[in-house]
């Protein structure tokens, strides 16, 4: 409620706003130096082997490097390595680049590469370890030559290298002087080097002249953590901040109205999930009352409604731009009441079906919109909104009943990801979903090292997911992003804040 | 006095066991931190090999003496959210939680008492009921809602003030200000009805009827004595200052001791929470202490043995 009195009073001050206009692009002069972005949440550290979230990736990959990276479209681009082979099923070669030097002037070599990623695979304290556990070892050929051995065939190998977990860090630096004192004066090879972080207010990112791949463009990169919306959104405003991720739908218009500000939607890699029990003895064991669930939401309500339109209905949680997708599953979904209503008949449930609903705070609106939806069929629902430690909680833990709320998100860029959750020996206790057939599908499609085959693989897991329905969808979400005057900046689907990509105008 | 002190520093031991003990069982009855820091790929085998690797698969008993073993040498043990030592973490922000506190309880000062003296001198005048409504609209304003007007009024309309984060001293005075109307509110009533019930006592009568100058009945004789029971609010006020400015925190995104301890909450970061709350009950403790000296020097009456 006081969200919604702070906005009506934003509305009522537009008018000011505007002529304060000129003070907002202000900063933005052609002499703009320092380039300022704020986000909602801080970073965990600057061990980029021990980070769990987007936010902190988003900022780390301006100081780090990893062997290769994904551009805008998601094609692999070299970074420190120059290319990579697979020399046999378990086996990648990679040559590394030769002139790279980190921050405290060690030379990059190959001892590098041996380091940080057996310390990511071996260490199984660290947060990113799950992710690179499989690798067996990491041979020099030469300083500038690695072999990465893996215990199975992996066909993600390169995905994996291109993301949070398979920073390089500086292996004669940690080695002497310990993780701690890295983590408090980090060195990497990227273009910004570390200045200064003043935990939940800011960090401090000055221009690595000596990057190999150019002189930075800006001399400073501050990155701010702002939790409320309002302030971001303020600090926008007053030319504070260049970039203001997570900007609440009903600010849009406010920013739009001052001159040289925009306002930015980017489709972001989380799609919501609505997960079901099927569990012998469970109401949503029934695969009429799932198919009714289906039927009875009407997506584009909810994103329209709830998301102020950011986002995209689907039917599949691999959405475009990951390996293995299926397009005729994308921007669709299923709805029709009347239907929901005679299934929910047949199936023998005339007189109300009872279902509990669980969901984060996070996400109570959308849940309290589909609960309302659900009931118009005949559902009686129980929603149960948790605050998201005891959520996370829970979930780990597998004490959901019927149904839960998940966005879930994908760093991998691969199907595979997508289903672990649904892998028999996982569900186990959560949905208890079991098709032998998509089983096998799964199993097989993990060591797959034909692409083309494997793709066609998880196309099939997803269409038979519309018939088995152990989860539905709701929709792809969007991150909305303000831009400040002046600057030149397209959000990217994984949310890295390259701010080598990001540009005066 | 000086035994006194003495006596009551002694008396915090005990306390501080009792608090870190109530503390350790809440955040390991409360949820497994593996949990939290695995991602949602983890198999049950992961989660067994971190939590050994974290200790907590060992009784509950024999991490809480491991606790106590470290934490009296000024261990709490590795935050796992930052991978460093928790203590440091929890100390580094507190001047920033000092700073807020200290200048939020400065403007409350400086408004309440004035305010409450005038107010109790006019009483029932039109000034009195300006001032009440005053104290009535600053004690039902939600912080959260004063600190976005005052942002929308002085950052973005007027452009004077910076709208959030820790700088220079530009950026202390909003926040201040929101923190400190509430408080200022609570203790202009407070000093109001203080000072009322002094100025009808014989002491004050007695004074006044001894010819001696107004300025004088109400500086040395009756303020001296109605800012008793301000102290104790102040003192109260402080404390939970330090560790509860979370909103105000929040929205002008101040790195303080509040947003620390609440996001530590949140993703169970058991050893921040419970440096955090050790330090917390501290300064609790040392406040108090402070506060009872502040009484004695102003009301020589009161003995400590």
């Amino acid at each position: 409620m006081l969200v919604v009195t702070g906005c009506g009073n934003a509305a009522e001050t537009k008018n000011e706003t505007q002529t304060n206009g000129g003070t907002a692009s202000a900063p933005a002069g052609g002499d703009k130096t320092t380039l300022t972005i704020a986000n909602a949440t801080d970073i965990e550290s600057f061990d980029t082997h021990n980070n769990n979230n987007t936010m902190s990736e988003a900022v780390l990959v301006n100081v780090f490097d990893y062997l290769l990276k994904n551009d805008a479209e998601q094609n692999k681009v070299p970074v420190l390595a120059t290319s990579w082979e697979q020399v046999n099923d378990t086996t990648w070669r990679l040559k590394l680049r030769d002139d790279v030097k980190f921050h405290n002037g060690d030379p990059f070599t190959a001892a590098d590469v041996k380091f940080s990623l057996e310390r990511v695979a071996k260490d199984t304290a660290l947060k990113q370890n799950t992710y690179y556990k499989h690798i067996k070892e990491v041979n020099i050929i030469d300083d500038y030559t690695v072999d990465i051995v893996t215990e199975t065939p992996d066909p993600i190998m390169l995905n994996r290298l291109s993301r949070m977990g398979a920073g390089i860090l500086p292996s004669k630096y940690i080695e002497e002087n310990g993780i701690e004192a890295f983590l408090k004066a980090p060195v990497g090879t990227g273009p910004y080097k570390f200045s200064k972080w003043t935990k939940d207010d800011r960090i401090e990112l000055v221009k690595n002249a000596e990057y190999f791949g150019g002189t930075p463009k800006w001399e400073n990169v501050v990155f701010r953590s702002i939790p409320e919306a309002s302030t971001r959104v303020s600090e926008l405003l007053t030319g504070g901040v260049d970039i203001a991720a997570g900007v609440p739908s009903t600010d849009i218009a406010r920013i739009e109205g001052v001159d040289g500000l925009s306002v930015e939607q980017a489709k972001i890699q989380r799609v919501l999930h609505i997960i079901m029990r099927m569990t012998e003895g469970s109401i949503t064991a029934d695969p009429k009352v799932r198919e009714a669930i289906d039927l009875a939401i009407d997506n584009q309500v909810i994103i329209d409604s709830i998301a102020g339109g950011a986002g995209i209905p689907t039917r599949t949680s691999v959405t475009p731009g990951n390996f293995g997708s299926d397009p005729s599953l994308y921007e669709t979904f299923e709805y029709d009441q009347e239907r929901a209503r005679a299934l929910l008949k047949e199936a023998g449930y005339e007189n109300g079906a009872k279902v509990s609903f669980s969901s984060s705070v996070q996400y109570k609106e959308v849940a309290e919109v589909v609960a309302a939806m659900l009931t118009d069929v005949g559902f009686e629902v129980n929603l149960e909104i948790l605050e998201a430690s005891s959520f996370s909680e829970k979930l780990n833990s597998k004490k959901f009943s019927e149904l839960f709320l998940l966005g879930v998100g994908n760093s991998l860029f691969d199907a595979s990801n997508n289903y672990n959750r649904f892998k028999k020996e996982n569900a186990a206790g959560e949905t208890d979903y079991n098709n032998p057939e998509v089983e096998e599908l799964l199993q097989s499609a993990l060591q797959n090292m034909d692409l083309a085959d494997r793709e066609k693989q998880y196309q099939k897991v997803q269409q038979q997911f519309t018939v088995d329905r152990p989860t539905i969808y709701l929709y792809q979400m969007k991150g909305i992003y303000g831009i400040g005057a002046g600057i030149g900046y397209t959000p990217r689907l994984d949310e890295m804040y390259y701010a080598e990509d990001i540009t005066l105008k | 006095m000086g035994k006194y002190i003495l006596r009551s520093l002694l008396q915090m031991v005990p306390v501080l066991f009792l608090i870190s003990a109530i503390v350790f069982v809440l955040v390991h009855v409360t949820g497994d931190p593996v949990n939290l820091m695995l991602p949602e790929t983890a198999t049950e085998e992961d989660r067994a090999v971190l939590s050994k690797a974290l200790g907590l698969d060992r009784p509950l008993y024999v991490q809480f003496g491991l606790f106590l073993y470290n934490a009296v040498q000024g261990d709490f043990g590795h935050s796992f959210h930052y991978g460093q030592s928790a203590l440091p973490l929890v100390l580094e922000r507190l001047p920033a939680s000092f700073q807020l506190a200290g200048a939020g309880m400065l403007i409350a000062t400086l408004l309440a008492i004035p305010l409450g003296i005038i107010s109790a001198l006019k009483r029932n005048t039109y000034l009195d009921l300006f001032i009440s409504g005053l104290s009535a609209l600053g004690k039902g304003m939600p912080n959260f809602w004063t600190g976005i007007m005052l942002i929308l009024l002085f950052s973005v309309i007027l452009g004077i003030f910076p709208v959030s984060g820790k700088g220079g001293p530009e950026h202390l005075v909003l926040p201040a200000i929101t923190l400190g109307a509430g408080i200022a509110a609570q203790m202009t009533r407070l000093i109001r009805a203080s000072m009322l019930e002094i100025l009808n006592q014989e002491y004050i009568r007695t004074a006044r009827s001894k010819g001696l100058l107004e300025t004088v009945v109400i500086f040395k004789h009756a303020l001296r004595n109605g800012l008793i029971p301000v102290v104790t609010i102040m003192g109260l006020q402080f404390t939970s200052l330090i560790g509860g400015t979370l909103v105000t925190e929040t929205v002008f995104s101040w790195p303080g001791l509040g947003q620390l301890l609440v996001s530590a909450v949140n993703t169970h970061d058991m050893s921040i929470v419970q440096a955090a709350v050790f330090v917390i009950a501290i300064i609790v403790l040392v406040v108090n202490l402070l506060t009872d000296i502040v009484y004695r020097y102003l009301d020589p009456r009161i003995k400590y043995s």
